[in-house]
Parts: structure tokens; sequence; C-alpha cells
């Protein structure tokens, strides 16, 4: 619980946590973006990177709405695919890829914003349930506009794509932009008022936080990096298919990539996207569905014993080597209310 | 004068329920006002339809003279209208401090520059007693810390009107005695209290005005010691005399 007060550095001095934690991905970020210069020639490093750090993005981008706010989507696959077809459109009428990602960005931050104003009024799982309706009744429309989207053929893209190591260094700096806003958020204003309406709707809403309007900010952050990730991911692959960039894998992906590593963690999805993409990558070839298995089990484990995901094992690692108890219990004393109390009845 | 609060003709329905009926008041500013009545007789209906968490279906609702009726509970909250819970709602999982932190940046709606909200945050701990527990997580709290909690969270907007119910419910004599001393150094800062109260001794004490609400009607208004030897108000606690029946 301590750590949670040196999230906040605008109201706390100079906490040295986050800075480490900045300093941490900094270092990391270096390190990696130095691997190409290492080895040019190996492709499948360079992919695996670029899979992996397109997830991570994903991943961090995902957590600003369903970890820091508790609004658990399963619609971003409706993102990634308009991201990745405004990009594809936009190519094929002859921009340079590079400058497509800010519009994929703000094509799918827009739509966000038409289908959160009137679903995120919905809570828990009613909202949930709707971002599935919404993905899914986007890749059937994208699957019958054929006009624009290809249809159930794709569209093909153009040929001449730049080299896998301009893929691997623009994922990694996409990842590193995504760490960036989901670490200042959750040490922003912002983020203190997402954790609140996160514990309690109405007691935020009453102490004059404006959970919509801070709900929707999340929510189009989240889809304009989701969406910017779309469309260099169809750069990368040279063809875009309705099925493939709105697929409900694709959403259900990003649930379990901050699942795993951490729900309402800076570094729960970036140990998280490694962990899925590393299982996916490593067991699909010779176990086409296995993987599914795995996370199932996963997804078990961490439900039972550490609903902070991998973030909180790592944290709770950390503090058993330092020798720290391994964490304050949360509970109050005997006798105290439950901490999640029932609505107010008429006076 | 203008009144701190003031609702005119508000009627609130629940499909075949009048749960606040025609409702007119004028709340003078710097007093305590105790809103008393019987279970269900609409009291926090009133508190809901004043900050903003229910819209009535008739009436107005004027907060210094603007009129606020229909207004979202964050707007009512920054303008200056800050309404506690009857059953605690602090953010389990927020420290102490966090938690008033909270109503402090977000809302005080500039009323609190040019100091921090940190630093307000620290003051309204400081003045509610919890100082010592500010690092504590919520959910460690006592019952009797946790309402002072819900007070000092919503201290941290620097309301101009504060709307307490049952601030003192479940509390045992002691704690209600430092809570009813607590109110009473609120009042003193110049809030304007309207409080929902079931402690009888607690209304006599500290009111100036006490409002009895039955079946959502306004039945009697005055000072405390008249409302109560009001023969309707006797009646809607007690039921009507036997030879009357």
């Amino acid at each position: 619980m301590r750590a949670l007060s040196a999230r906040l550095p605008w109201a706390r001095g100079a906490p040295w946590a986050p800075r480490a934690s900045a300093l941490a991905a900094l270092a990391l970020g270096i390190l990696l973006a130095l691997v190409p210069a290492v080895a040019p020639r190996d492709i499948t490093l360079l992919n695996l990177g670029f899979f992996t750090f397109l997830y991570v993005a994903q991943g961090l981008a995902w957590n600003v709405l369903g970890g820091y706010a508790g609004y658990v989507s399963f619609g971003y696959a409706a993102f990634f695919g308009l991201g990745a077809y405004t990009t594809a459109l936009l190519w094929l009428a002859g921009w340079p890829p590079l400058a497509t990602y800010p519009v994929a960005g703000i094509v799918a931050a827009a739509f966000s914003l038409i289908v959160g104003v009137p679903t995120l009024r919905l809570v828990g799982p009613y909202f949930s349930i709707a971002t599935i309706g919404v993905g899914e009744a986007m890749r059937v429309l994208m699957l019958n506009l054929d006009r624009i989207t290809g249809g159930a053929s794709g569209l093909n893209l153009p040929t001449a794509v730049p080299s896998k190591t301009w893929f691997y260094t623009t994922s990694l700096l996409f990842a590193a932009v995504a760490f960036a806003v989901a670490a200042w958020v959750r040490g922003s204003r912002v983020g203190l008022g997402l954790m609140a309406l996160r514990m309690d709707l109405e007691a935020a809403e009453s102490l004059g936080v404006r959970t919509a309007l801070f709900k929707n900010v999340a929510h189009s952050l989240g889809a304009f990096l989701v969406g910017a990730c779309g469309g260099l991911y169809a750069t990368f692959l040279q063809y875009v298919h309705p099925d493939t960039v709105f697929s409900f894998t694709e959403s259900i992906s990003l649930v379990l990539i901050a699942l795993i590593g951490g729900l309402g963690t800076v570094w729960g999805p970036v140990l998280g996207a490694v962990v899925f993409y590393a299982v996916q990558d490593y067991l699909q070839t010779s176990y086409p569905t296995f993987h599914l298995l795995v996370y199932g089990v996963l997804l078990i484990l961490i439900l039972l014993f550490e609903p902070k995901g991998l973030a909180g094992l790592a944290e709770r690692a950390w503090r058993r080597m330092r020798g720290a108890p391994a964490r304050l219990a949360p509970a109050g004393p005997s006798g105290a209310e439950p901490a999640a109390p029932g609505r107010g009845g008429a006076g | 004068m203008t009144a701190a609060l003031a609702l005119e003709h508000v009627t609130k329905r629940f499909g075949g329920l009048l749960a606040v009926s025609d409702v007119s008041i004028e709340v003078a500013p710097g007093q305590i006002t105790g809103l008393i009545g019987p279970n269900g007789a609409g009291k926090t209906t009133l508190f809901r339809v004043i900050s903003g968490g229910l819209r009535p279906s008739a009436g107005r609702v004027f907060f210094e003279g603007r009129e606020i009726t229909g207004w979202s509970p964050h707007a009512v909250c920054r303008l200056g209208v800050c309404a506690t819970h009857q059953i605690v709602r602090p953010f389990p999982d927020l420290t102490v401090l966090e938690n008033v932190l909270v109503a402090a940046a977000f809302g005080s709606g500039g009323r609190l520059a040019p100091r921090s909200p940190r630093a307000e945050a620290e003051e309204v701990l400081e003045f509610t007693g919890l100082a010592s527990r500010g690092d504590a997580p919520a959910a460690a709290l006592t019952l009797a810390q946790r309402k002072r909690l819900e007070i000092a969270r919503a201290l941290a907007t620097r309301p101009s009107v504060l709307l307490l119910d049952e601030a003192l419910a479940g509390l045992t004599p002691t704690e209600s005695q430092q809570a009813v001393a607590l109110i009473r150094r609120i009042r003193d800062r110049g809030v304007t209290i309207v409080m929902i109260e079931h402690v009888m001794r607690a209304v006599m004490d500290l009111s100036d005005r006490v409002l009895v609400l039955n079946y959502g009607r306004l039945i009697a208004d005055g000072p405390p010691r008249a409302v109560t030897s009001d023969p309707q108000v006797i009646e809607a606690y007690l039921g009507r005399a036997l030879e009357e029946a």
C-alpha cells in the first residue's frame, strides 16, 4: 500500500520508486535497441522482438482503462482493425507507412469515443459484454464492406516494405511510447481519478471526479495506441483481412496479457506480453492449440494466488530478497466493515 | 441574503412511490439544519436530489441563488455542495491520505489555490484527527474512523454546504460525542450543514433548526424544542393516541 503513495509524484515530493522504474525501463529500452546492431541478420530474433513489442504496447494501452479504471473490454480488436485498415488504405493511396500511424491512431480513438460514450455508462460485466458485441459487429461489418476492405479476400498491400530492423525498432519505439504514457497516467491526477472510480464509482463522482470524462479519456488513449499498432502490423504483414485484424482472439490476447502480467500495474503488461508471446511462439508450431491450455492454467493460478499477476509476484520476490516482510495485510482489525459496502437505502 | 440552499416544490417519484412530495425549503448560510423523520421518510432521497445523484421529478434546486437542478454529482461537488454517504464508502485500496487527496484534487473546484491538494489533505486529516492514520489503507480503519474519513473527504472539497447523512449512526457514545464536537467545529469554519440524524440528542444539541419529513412531506420546520413538541411530529414517530383511533 505504501508503494501507492509513491506512485503519485505530483502529490508527494520526489519519490524514488517511479524514477527507478523509469530508469530501469530506459536501460532495458536502450539494451533492446542495440540488438539489431549486434544481430542484423537474425530474422527470427527480430521478428520475435517485433511481435513481442507490439503486444507490450497493446497490453499497456489496454491496461489504462482495463487495469487502472477496471473497465474490462473485449473489444479492442475493433481499434486494432480500424488502425490496420486506415494504414492499409492510406498506404495504397501513396502515403509513406510511418505517416499513416498517427492517423490510424486518431481514427481508432475517434471510434472509441463513439463506442465509449454510450457503453462506458454500463458497469462491470455489462460493459464487458457490450464490448464483445461491438468488436464482433465491426468484424462482420468489415467483412461485408468489400468495396473498401476487400471483404473476405482481404487487401494486398504494397510489396516494397522497410527492413526487419526498421520494424523491430519502430515496434520497440511504440512499446516505449506506450510505457511512458501508461507510467505517466498512473502517476498523474488522471490516474488517481481512474483508481478512485474503479474502487467506488459513486463515491468518486460525488467527490468531484468527472468519471464519464476520465473513462473516455482512458479509453481513447488506449484506442489510439492500439490503432497505431494495428497500422504497424498491417505494414509488416503487407496484407489485411477483416478476420485477422478484427479477430476476437486479438481482443482476448490483450486481456490475457494484462491479467497475466498484473492488472493496473505499469510493468505487468510488459511481463505479460513477453510470457504471452513466448508461450505462443514456442508452442504454436508444434502443438497448434496447446498454448490456450497454458493460458487457462496461468489465468486460474493468477486469479487464485496473485491477483496482481507476474508484477505482483516479482514485487513479492523482490521484497523477500531484501528481507523485508512479504506484504502488509490489507485486512482491517476484526469487526471492521467489509471493504465493499452496499448501497445506502432511502432515509 | 441569498439562501445557501433552496428547494422549490421538489418532488421525487419512483414509479408509484412518492418518495419526496412538494418540499420547499430555504437554508440560511452558516446554520446547522437537522433533517429528521421515520425510516423511509425520504430524507436520503432528498439529499440525493440536492447533490445530483437523482433528478427530481418536479421542482427546482438552488445553491446560493444558482439553479443546480439535474446537475451531475461531480459538478455539484465542485460548485460547493458535498454529501457524505450513510453507508461509508472509502476507496479501500488507497491510503487514508490518498482518499482525502482525491477529494482535494478533484472536488475543490479551484477553491484551494494557492494551497496544493496535498497540503489541504494533510490539514484536513489533522483537523479531523486522522493524521496518525494517514498512511494506513482505508480498508484497515475502524467504523468510527471510516465515518471520520467520510467527513474528511467531504471537507477536503472545501464545501459551502455539507450534507451529512447519519454521520453518527453506529458510533459508541464517546465516539458520538467526538463527532458532535467535530461537526460543531466544521460549522465554526463557516460551513452550512444539513444533517440527517437519528440520534436525537445530537440533533437537539447541534441544530439551529429542525426539519421533519414524513412520507416525503415536510410536516414540521422550526427550532428543535418547538418541533419535538409538535403533535404531528409525535404522531409520525409514535402513532396516534388510542382514544382518537
